[in-house]
């Protein structure tokens, strides 16, 4: 028998092995990047771009700018994506003690999706305008899930999910009424975002995002083991000394604010949060200060190799991202409920 | 000496009706007190006031002489521990990763479990006889077993004061008799005041210094187990015939139904 001593217990996680699964993930990534650089219609070798970056002379100029102009920044953008909607659903999961519970659930997107396709019937720019008026359209959700999902008890899960289904509804609606009435060019850009859509992506974008997104993961981080202890039940949590109603208002602002930035950029990227996520507690456990750095990388490179599909599968053309992830993501979740639904459905 | 936990005529109601009323009770330090009355007389609505989860309308509960709402809610989870009737996980944690979640009043933000905190764990496990199952995950295990594992989770969180809502119900008698030494040497050895809920008024009976008889959340009786057990009362309180004798082997009274 394996009995215990004081001797050989081993505590479940250690700041160490924290550390260490982070490194190998981030290799893992890094290793996903570069293959992705490698990728596309265009031809890059590698001892092309192992010159780029070292800085050797004899790349043609054509090659440069394909790696340094098209497909990096796209790359950068869809690790910061995939990063935050991991994280997203992972929180998400936690506080709402449903696995499948995905960044999307609360309206917050759809909210984005209103402001983005009014930003497109508009012609405002790929740049700055539908950007902007995708995150006014997650602003607005989350104050509409604030005053109308809060009662005076506070937040309770339920009423907030109800919350989000209504003004999914309701911001869908409104969409297919502008897809209703739009012209064919502007509906092709629509249908695009809709599906989540990476290649309008430039540097600055990734630079005004990735040190928000840093800055709420370790926020969340924070609360990691307040999330262990909220899967484990509120009262139960209360119980153990966490105050859960601000721990879940942090949380759900902070995710609520990291979806709709994302988003704006993005588009509607499914299935990311979900199955990143659970491929982590399948393979770590459900230790979320484990978890999130696990989902955070692991959503980085899932999203990088699913963007490297969505620009290669029909080259020249594209499709999009969203298309490849729910692809990927609808089987393999089909194949988590067949496999562990019985254990999700009881309460 | 001082009482560690007193209620001064504490009211507490969840709508209109009042649940529990005019309460007076003082808990010394290392006294095991029994919980007794029907089913929604009060008994639970009482653990969760002197938990703290549920704050009175009336009157007032006192911690260490300071006024419950007082404290916040990590400084009590220090003080004051609870073991539900039932929990369920959604997710799979180990037993160890379960007690070691006691401890959660101990450590700071971004803080991990150092030394210490396993040490006081294997010592929560061992008390509860869940050192073989301390790697298993908390979904294989028995409703005893997991009941076992809450109770390791409380001696984690290191209180003052245990509340123990029906914790024995799920257990076979062996461990039923365990939990119950457990709990009496705590009391004896380490100061550890507890509060017992159950409806077996027996075994209560045999551990307990005192008890309390609840009815429509009010006090019906309270004193030493043979005071609070007696024919009237029961009859009174529950409303069925009992014949009440002493138990052979420890003395204290034995209620056998007519």
């Amino acid at each position: 028998m394996n009995q215990m001593t004081l001797k050989n217990i081993k505590r479940p996680l250690s700041p160490v092995r924290v550390a260490y699964v982070s490194l190998i993930l981030c290799l893992f990534l890094v290793l996903t990047m570069v293959f992705s650089l490698l990728l596309g219609t265009a031809e890059v070798r590698p001892d092309q771009l192992w010159r780029l970056f070292t800085g050797e002379p004899g790349v043609e100029k054509a090659v440069s700018l394909i790696v340094f102009k098209i497909r990096l920044p796209r790359i950068i953008l869809a690790g910061i994506v995939g990063f935050s909607l991991s994280i997203g659903g992972l929180v998400f999961q936690a506080l709402l003690r449903n696995p499948l519970a995905d960044p999307f659930i609360l309206g917050v997107s759809s909210g984005s999706a209103f402001g983005a396709v009014l930003g497109i019937i508009l012609g405002l720019s790929y740049n700055l305008g539908i950007p902007f008026m995708s995150f006014a359209g997650a602003l607005l959700t989350i104050y509409l899930i604030l005053t109308v999902g809060r009662r005076k008890m506070g937040m309770e899960s339920s009423t907030i999910l109800l919350t989000g289904v209504i003004i999914n509804a309701f911001f869908t609606a409104i969409i297919m009424f502008f897809i209703a009435t739009a012209t064919d060019d502007r509906l092709h850009s629509i249908l695009f975002w809709l599906y989540g859509d990476l290649s309008q992506s430039n540097y600055s974008e990734s630079a005004l995002v990735a040190p928000i997104m840093l800055a709420a993961f370790v926020i969340l981080y924070g609360f990691s083991r307040h999330l262990n202890l909220i899967t484990a039940g509120e009262e139960t949590a209360v119980q153990l000394g966490v105050d859960v109603e601000r721990a879940k208002l942090i949380c759900f602002l902070i995710v609520s604010l990291m979806v709709g930035l994302v988003v704006s950029f993005s588009g509607l990227i499914g299935f990311v949060g979900l199955i990143i996520p659970h491929l982590g507690r399948m393979v770590f456990g459900s230790d979320h200060r484990l978890l999130m750095p696990v989902s955070a990388l692991g959503g980085a490179a899932f999203l990088v190799a699913a963007d490297t599909l969505a620009r290669t599968v029909i080259s020249p053309g594209e499709v999009p991202v969203g298309v490849i992830t729910a692809f990927i993501g609808a089987p393999f979740f089909i194949y988590l409920l067949k496999t562990r639904g019985s254990r999700w459905t009881r309460s | 000496m001082d009482p560690i936990l007193s209620f001064k005529n504490v009211g507490f109601r969840y709508d209109r009706s009042w649940a529990m009323r005019n309460l007076n009770l003082d808990i010394r330090p290392g006294e095991l007190w029994g919980i007794l009355g029907p089913n929604g007389s009060g008994k639970s609505t009482l653990l969760s006031v002197a938990d703290g989860i549920l704050a009175p309308q009336e009157g007032q509960v006192l911690l260490e002489n300071i006024p419950m709402s007082s404290f916040t809610r990590l400084a009590l989870a220090g003080k004051v521990a609870m073991v539900a009737q039932e929990s369920y996980f959604r997710f799979s944690f180990s037993t160890l990763e379960v007690v070691l979640m006691g401890r959660f009043p101990h450590l700071k933000r971004f803080q991990f479990e150092g030394k210490k905190d396993i040490e006081v764990a294997f010592k929560a496990l061992e008390a509860t006889d869940c050192l073989e199952i301390a790697q298993r995950s908390i979904h294989e295990l028995s409703g005893g077993e997991k009941q076992r594992v809450l109770i390791a989770r409380a001696l984690a969180q290191e209180p003052t004061i245990i509340l123990l809502d029906e914790s024995t119900s799920f257990l076979d008698l062996r461990y039923k008799k365990e939990i119950f030494d457990l709990i009496f040497s705590l009391t004896r050895e380490r100061g550890v005041s507890v509060l017992v809920v159950s409806h077996d008024i027996d075994l209560s009976a045999q551990y307990c210094d005192r008890m309390v008889m609840l009815k429509g959340g009010r006090i019906h009786s309270t004193g030493v187990p043979a005071d609070v057990i007696t024919v009237s009362n029961i009859e009174s309180v529950y409303g069925c015939q009992v014949i009440v004798d002493k138990n052979p082997a420890k003395g204290s009274p034995r209620v056998s139904l007519v």
